[in-house]
């Protein structure tokens, strides 16, 4: 994308920084903060993943084993929370503060105090969130979605939730402010909106659409909020209120949030991919075009999680088709990355292999997708397991396989150290195949009607829960292996040379030594656009 | 960083520009001809317009299935 011009700067002159606590407690360097980002999320992802093997472990078999039922539906509930609001959203700020900046050639984020202190929000927020299982009452058990009349009744737990929800939707919306502020005014002279690389081109759509819902999901806790202690009746029909109007509410934000989600996974793959094809992308203008059409899109189908909650015919089929349209512009995503494979000099690293893996399974999940948008069908599947599995593919499949790519891609750039090759497609290999043995044998379970969110079930589900629940585990312990690979990497890993991905074209690789110098770009460098 | 001296494009190009925005499909010269010649102010507007007219688009077609 980038030509190569003028040298590499000398960046060693002013690498002085505090050391210790005070350095992560101070720092305003978007590297530092990016790495907080990065090992918080970790963090929350095996918390996460603790609460998913809890709620398999109890699955494994018919029978209430280990959970008592109500224990079970905050495991669900906190599993869904801290996995979107605590792991998967952090990770991708975390790339974008390393990211960002060094690929379109800027010092460091706009706003670098407000940067720390969108940070340091997320674990007093974790804390609520975790905490909340030891107050009277215990942690929130309404689903993820905490619909009312479920989450006007709760404890103590809910309003925690409540709270923990503000102030991580006040810190991704000043994540997102940072971001757009960085991506439009510090780009490096001569790089034009339509030079940016891809993954910057998703976060600043994706930063759009977070400004954009947060406060929608801000007030819809607020209502809740009030709703519970002052004596309003938003969401309370015995007040005059509507329960479905949460819905509606919630959902305005629910569904762009799945895009705020999987834009940036796009973006990671759309540099992964043409790195390991040696070929510049397929259609980038497409590309962008298309990222910019399902942000769009994705604010007018929000209703298609809500189906079976009452509304008229023209609106069902209204979200139906809206629903299904929005499968053209990600359709022209899956067939362009396919392009930049087609006839290129691919080879198969780590990185790549979770990049083609993201295809092909976020592939499933998406045509699944379409399947449930389908009104007479989704009526059939809502609430079952089905439901489970079509977004386990999108988010797991998709989200996060394309974090360890962008991981596995970056991690060199970012610590000047490679990571074991073998150990790197181990774990891409047993993820890949334990996450199938989770969650493909889910949609069996849903068509033949088991419920979500039950601690028991019936007889006939048993086989298939049971074969879920040892591919989860397989799963969870493979995860173990990628906290090995990054912390054996950091520690004892090879030198990396200075550019190990030979097809990468973008500026942190043309233009940076490796590892990423502490301070880089402070001058901005001669960017050259090229053909792309 | 921004190309100050655009000349500003027809309706007709915008629209075009748009509704291949929407599709997520783009010739590469016409690409280099709306980077020419739109201004961000014209891309904002036709986007907000476009996605009225494909609401309003959708609503037709479901109220002609309903009826």
């Amino acid at each position: 994308m980038a030509a190569v011009h003028g040298d590499v700067h000398d960046h060693g002159h002013d690498d002085h920084h505090p050391t210790g606590i005070s350095r992560w407690l101070t720092t305003t360097n978007h590297k530092d903060i990016g790495t907080m980002y990065l090992w918080f999320s970790l963090a929350m992802f095996f918390t996460g993943g603790f609460l998913a093997m809890g709620i398999r472990a109890e699955l494994f078999q018919p029978g209430i084993q280990i959970l008592e039922p109500e224990l079970f539906n905050s495991f669900t509930t906190l599993h869904g929370l801290i996995m979107v609001f605590g792991a998967i959203m952090p990770a991708f700020v975390g790339f974008a503060n390393w990211q960002v900046p060094m690929m379109i050639g800027a010092p460091d984020m706009a706003f670098a105090r407000m940067n720390l202190w969108s940070f340091w929000l997320l674990p007093i927020a974790a804390t609520l969130l975790v905490s909340s299982f030891f107050v009277p009452g215990g942690a929130a058990a309404g689903g993820w979605t905490f619909y009312p009349p479920l989450s006007t009744q709760g404890g103590l737990g809910v309003d925690m939730m409540i709270f923990a929800v503000h102030i991580l939707g006040a810190s991704s919306i000043m994540g997102a402010i940072n971001i757009i502020t960085t991506i439009l005014n510090m780009r490096a002279p001569g790089m034009k909106l339509m030079d940016m690389p891809l993954f910057v081109w998703t976060w600043l759509i994706t930063a759009y659409l977070l400004v954009l819902v947060m406060p929608v999901l801000a007030g819809t806790v607020t209502m809740l909020l009030t709703d519970r202690h002052f004596g309003t009746s938003f969401f309370n029909a015995a007040g005059g209120g509507d329960p479905v109007l949460f819905q509606h509410i919630f959902w305005f934000f629910g569904h762009p949030e799945v895009y705020i989600m999987i834009l940036p996974s796009f973006g990671i793959v759309s540099e992964v991919i043409p790195t390991f094809s040696r070929k510049p992308l397929f259609g980038y203008s497409s590309m962008v075009y298309a990222t910019a059409s399902i942000a769009i899109l994705s604010c007018v189908v929000w209703a298609h999680h809500m189906f079976t909650a009452g509304m008229p015919t023209v609106a069902q089929l209204f979200f139906m088709y809206a629903t299904m349209l929005i499968a053209v512009p990600t359709g022209v995503k899956v067939f362009n990355w396919t392009a930049t494979m087609w006839q290129g000099a691919m080879s198969f690293e780590t990185p790549m292999l979770f990049a083609i893996g993201f295809i092909f399974l976020f592939v499933i999940g998406g045509f699944s997708g379409v399947i449930c948008a389908i009104v007479p069908i989704d009526i059939q599947v809502q609430d079952t397991y089905y439901v489970i599995a079509h977004f386990h593919y999108v988010l797991v499949s998709g989200s996060l396989f394309a974090l360890f790519a962008g991981a596995y891609y970056w991690i060199p750039k970012w610590t000047g150290r490679m990571y074991d090759e073998k150990l790197g497609k181990l774990h891409f290999w047993l993820s890949m195949i334990f996450f199938n043995l989770t969650f493909f044998v889910q949609h069996f379970l849903g068509l033949a009607g088991m419920p979500r969110r039950i601690p028991d079930y019936a007889l006939q589900f048993a086989d298939f829960n049971m074969i879920s629940s040892i591919g989860a585990f397989g799963f969870g312990l493979s995860q173990v292996l990628f906290v090995y690979i990054m912390i054996k990497t950091i520690r004892s890993g090879e030198k990396a040379p200075e550019k190990p991905w030979d097809g990468a074209t973008t500026l942190e690789w043309t233009h940076l030594p490796t590892p990423a110098p502490y301070h880089s770009f402070e001058k901005p460098p001669v960017f050259k656009p090229t053909v792309h | 960083m921004t190309n100050n001296n655009k000349s500003g494009a027809s309706v007709f190009q915008v629209a075009k520009a748009v509704i291949s925005a929407f599709m997520g499909i783009r010739k590469k010269s016409d690409l280099e001809n709306d980077a020419a010649n739109l201004t961000p102010a014209q891309v904002i507007i036709g986007g907000i317009i476009g996605a009225i007219l494909f609401v309003v688009t959708i609503l037709f077609i479901v109220n002609i299935i309903v009826d």
